[in-house]
């Protein structure tokens, strides 16, 4: 009876069957149809992503190029530091970062934002490359804890040690300004440089021959991929040669040397020279090429600390205080900063006189002390009595030249500069440069919307008034007075090579323009600036060194005296007193060197300035005998010049 | 008795290609417990996950012979074991509570002796046994209302409610839809249906809000959306589609997916065998085993239609809809299209209690076929 019920129930299941049979079907062909998406269709993006899962990319580092002196001695130069960096998608938090932690001696405060920065990445999308991108734990960990990060490199997945070389300064605050600094690249920077193979934690140039020359000297880091190891029985180098692509590696390119024109034991002696002066700026070049010898601004600061060498903590240190220094130490007082020439700037007056012919060099005039000019009176630096123009320069007779620039226009003034490269940037090319200015009618119209007054030209053929100059343009304009006019491009670098020493790009002296002089006018000029150290009534002459071969002229620089909030009133008398200035050649019958000294507040041009230039022309007198002796046949090995 | 009756229909005793599905399910099964435990070996900590498909073994082994004995005694006897079962089943449930070993935040195993035992992989099988039962007993020729249906609600519903404590909604899920198959053979009234569809409607919100829990909630929004998570469920998925993709169309080959060799993939020889074999086969490999247990679905069902009563049919359902939702939800969560549920791969997923569970099911289904 049971059989027989149940056989006609089983008809309530059977039109069941085939939909059941359908839809399971269709279940499947979901199923196969997704795996035909993620197998085939998506097939290598998941594969890419499986590799990425397991290969690491390393980095190798480069080698900045070395800066050398132009006899070689090396200026900045390299010294590693290992840095920890981390990838937030690979490391494990449990063990790994623990562990990094006291290998690193991370402070809890260091711990708590970079361990925040590492979740944070970790929470991102497994597809955002930010998860895969390397965060900086620590910069110059000791060196057993690299030991030991090393020999464990296979557990610690996610922490690459990397070293980094540190720029080393050898000659520390010695030329820093023109030799340049390193930074770190920040984040804005890091979005667009990122391309060029920067990343986090990476130094560049900040300021000098260190940023201007930064493509040279970088160098281009290397790669290296690796299977990161986690539960695997094979032998590595059989999986590498399994999972990873070509190029496996790739060797770093070291970055350029640069070879300046510098020479690093003249800045030595000019930092001697300068001893016990606050703040000012020194500035040799080769007169014969417009090679750049020696540049010094004081106050110095030590290159190795702010480009990281002893930290970031360090660096934030020295950069708060060498920002709240009145004295201006980060300012390169020779490129970036204009001051009023003074009398220096009486030779260009004087040349201008001569060519246009308004004055006659061998007609007297009678200083009494001062020259009335419309409803002013212009003071002198004394009573010089009968001078002419030999005298007046010997002397530096501000009467003669007010009377001078009474007679000239003030464009030809400013003519006259622009052609010995016054008022216009050299184009050394490392600092921001300053322009300086030759004032000409127009600029006072502009500036003082009133009428055009004489004065101002009187005053600017003294060097003062509205009239500035950089250290580094005075210094030029007098190469070309010495070398009888022609003003050279100014250079620092003298070559680039290969870390192998091979030259690959040379620079050569450049002439930027010859002013048409007439000899004979210039050598009275000569003649005078060299009875400025020789003559007994020069006002050089209390600071000349016996022996020493200087030609030149002084120059005692009114400031303004407006004085900057910033400055504490005690120190304020320091703000307003005269700036002190020599510019000048040696030796002064075949001039080989110029040379300008700028002491900011030092007073007087002849009692401040002069005895620094001596002392400096002194020592390259010194050296220059040295080196000839040393390279004379029978010097023995002594130098390798 | 059975022996006779087998004699008298003169039936062609052990049914061929059920066998062969399954035992090729069991082989690839293994092979591919191997791989994947296969990354432990060199592990201190966790090295004896490396051997784990030796009591793979074990088990099956046991399965194996409690499914000869399950097939061997006529399915009509089973009609009485049902209730019985059913109430030991729920016992068992409930002692879950008391004596139960806390796995990973979800107490399911009760250890007796020195195995763990797990009781509602055990309540999958009862549970079929009773609701064929109640089907068998309950045979209606006009269609079915809502009423009908609250003695098998009733009976699903609470060892339901119990696995959902543990908290374990895989293993619920499975309950729910095992059963709403074996019911879904009956005729229902149209407008009953439609009252049925619309209450799911309500209740899935007030499931949501009531009955899930925070990681099971979590699960599902990730699954949603995909590209907020990446830590928890979404990552575990996320690596799962990479092995699978990896895989390709041939495959990394045996035991060289990296996805698995470098422990990328969580719960490999747990929730996602699947993405193993398919990170070491491709899509050919997968093709094959889905094919495998496509057809053991399908044949399920071409049993039930071959059998001779409502009870041997709503049994051969049952045993084929636990497989299929089974492979449909383990499957599908790998692959990404169904949100992260701890349901397993049959005979692919290490578990005593699963693999025996599966083995006496496919057992019944055995029974069936044999007497039909």
């Amino acid at each position: 009876m049971r059989l027989f019920v149940q056989r006609s129930d089983v008809g309530e299941f059977r039109r069941r069957y085939r939909w059941m049979v359908l839809f399971v079907l269709a279940a499947f062909t979901v199923l196969v149809g997704r795996l035909v998406l993620l197998q085939v269709i998506e097939g290598d993006v998941h594969r890419a992503q499986a590799r990425r899962n397991i290969v690491r990319e390393g980095f190798l580092a480069t080698t900045r190029g070395v800066i050398r002196d132009s006899l070689g001695r090396v200026l900045a130069a390299n010294r590693p530091a290992y840095n920890v960096y981390v990838t937030p998608a690979r490391l494990d938090m449990e063990t790994a970062w623990p562990l990094l932690v006291r290998l690193a001696h991370l402070e809890d405060a260091e711990r708590a934002t970079v361990e925040q920065k590492i979740r944070e990445r970790r929470n991102l999308d497994p597809k955002d490359r930010r998860r895969q991108q390397q965060i900086l734990v620590k910069v110059d960990i000791d060196r057993d804890a690299v030991a030991y990060l090393e020999t464990h490199e296979r557990e610690l997945d996610g922490v690459e040690v990397a070293p980094s070389p540190v720029r080393y300064y050898p000659y520390g605050s010695l030329g820093a300004h023109v030799i340049g600094t390193m930074r770190e690249v920040n984040r804005e920077e890091l979005a667009w440089l990122g391309d060029r193979g920067y990343r986090a934690g990476d130094r560049t140039g900040a300021i000098g021959i260190e940023r201007r020359w930064e493509s040279y000297l970088r160098g281009q880091r290397g790669m290296r991929k690796i299977v990161r190891g986690a539960g695997r029985r094979v032998d590595p180098a059989q999986i590498e040669a399994k999972y990873l692509e070509e190029p496996r590696r790739v060797e770093p390119i070291p970055g350029r040397d640069i070879s300046l024109t510098l020479d690093i034991e003249l800045i030595e002696s000019m930092e001697r020279a300068m001893h016990g002066q606050l703040a000012g700026a020194a500035v040799a070049v080769d007169v014969r090429t417009g090679r750049l010898v020696a540049l010094i601004s004081k106050p110095s600061f030590d290159p190795n600390v702010v480009s990281g060498g002893q930290g970031i903590k360090a660096v934030s240190d020295a950069y708060t205080r060498l920002y709240a220094d009145p004295l201006k130490p980060t300012l390169d007082k020779t490129i970036s900063a204009a001051y009023p020439p003074g009398s220096t700037y009486k030779p260009f007056t004087a040349l201008a006189g001569l060519i246009d012919g308004l004055v006659d060099p061998h007609a007297e005039i009678d200083c009494h002390g001062g020259f009335e000019y419309g409803k002013r009176y212009f003071r002198c630096t004394g009573v010089h009595r009968h001078v002419n123009l030999h005298s007046a320069i010997v002397q530096s007779c501000n009467t003669y030249f007010y009377e001078l620039g009474s007679r000239i226009s003030i464009d030809r003034l400013a003519s006259i500069g622009l052609d010995f490269g016054f008022g216009v940037k050299t184009g050394i090319g490392v600092n921001p440069e300053a322009r300086g200015r030759m004032p000409t009618r127009g600029w006072y119209t502009r500036r003082y919307k009133e009428a055009f007054r004489g004065g101002f030209t009187v005053l600017s053929a003294i060097g003062q008034g509205a009239t500035t100059v950089t250290v580094l343009q005075l210094a030029l304009a007098y190469a070309a007075l010495a070398n009888g006019g022609t003003v050279y491009q100014p250079q620092v670098v003298r070559s680039i090579e290969t870390s192998d020493g091979t030259v690959v790009q040379e620079f050569p002296p450049r002439v930027k323009r010859i002013v048409d002089l007439n000899q004979t006018q210039l050598s009275l000029l000569k003649n005078a600036m060299q009875g400025v150290i020789t003559d007994k009534h020069g006002t050089g002459y209390g600071g000349r060194i016996p022996g020493v071969d200087l030609a030149g002229k002084t120059g005692t620089a009114q400031v303004s005296h407006v004085t900057p909030r910033s400055v504490d009133p005690n120190r304020e008398w320091y703000f307003n007193r005269d700036h002190a200035w020599f510019a000048g050649y040696s030796p002064a019958a075949s001039p080989e060197i110029a040379i300008v000294v700028l002491i900011e507040h030092g007073g007087g041009g002849g009692k401040n300035a002069v005895p620094v230039a001596m002392r400096v022309i002194r020592d390259w007198q010194k050296m220059k005998e040295d080196r000839l002796a040393a390279r004379a046949p029978g010097a023995g090995t002594k130098g390798n010049l | 008795m059975a022996r006779d009756h087998i004699a008298a229909r003169g039936s062609p005793g052990i049914d061929m290609p059920l066998l062969l599905a399954v035992m090729a399910i069991i082989t690839l099964g293994l092979v591919n417990l191997y791989s994947a435990t296969s990354v432990y070996a060199d592990d201190a900590q966790r090295a004896q996950l490396a051997d784990i498909y030796v009591s793979q073994i074990y088990w099956i082994v046991v399965g194996t012979l409690l499914a000869i004995l399950v097939a061997s005694i006529d399915y009509r006897s089973f009609d009485r074991l049902a209730l019985v079962s059913y109430l030991g089943g729920l016992v068992a449930l409930g002692l879950v509570f008391v004596l139960a070993r806390n796995i990973r935040g979800a107490s399911r195993w009760i250890a007796i002796g020195s195995f763990n035992f797990q009781p509602s992989e055990f309540m999958k099988i009862v549970l079929i046994l009773v609701i064929a039962r109640y089907l068998h007993n309950d045979p209606k020729v006009e269609p079915r209302t809502l009423i009908d249906f609250a003695l098998p609600a009733l009976l699903v519903g609470v060892p339901a409610a119990f696995v959902m404590a543990q908290p374990d909604l895989g293993t619920a899920l499975i309950y729910l839809l095992t059963a709403g198959s074996m019911l879904a053979m009956t005729r229902i009234r149209r407008r009953s249906l439609l009252t049925l569809i619309a209450m799911l409607g309500v209740s899935i919100p007030l499931a949501w809000n009531f009955l899930l829990l925070r990681y099971q909630r979590d699960r599902i929004t990730s699954f949603l959306n995909p590209e907020n998570d990446n830590t928890g469920a979404g990552w575990h998925a996320f690596q799962a589609q990479t092995a699978i993709g990896n895989g390709q169309l041939f495959g990394e080959g045996f035991m060289q997916g990296t996805q698995n060799q470098f422990r990328l993939l969580p719960d490999q020889f747990s929730d996602f065998p699947f993405a193993v074999f398919c990170e070491d086969w491709g899509l050919s490999g997968a093709v094959v085993l889905l094919g495998l247990y496509c057809f053991a679905v399908i044949w399920a069902i071409h049993v039930a239609s071959q059998a001779k009563d409502r009870f041997g049919a709503a049994l051969a359902i049952g045993v084929g809809a636990n497989l299929f939702w089974h492979v449909i939800l383990n499957v599908g969560m790998a692959v990404g299209v169904l949100p992260v549920v701890g349901v397993t791969l049959p005979l692919f997923s290490y578990g005593g209690s699963s693999v025996v569970t599966m083995m006496v099911g496919l057992g019944i289904l055995m029974n069936v076929s044999m007497r039909r």
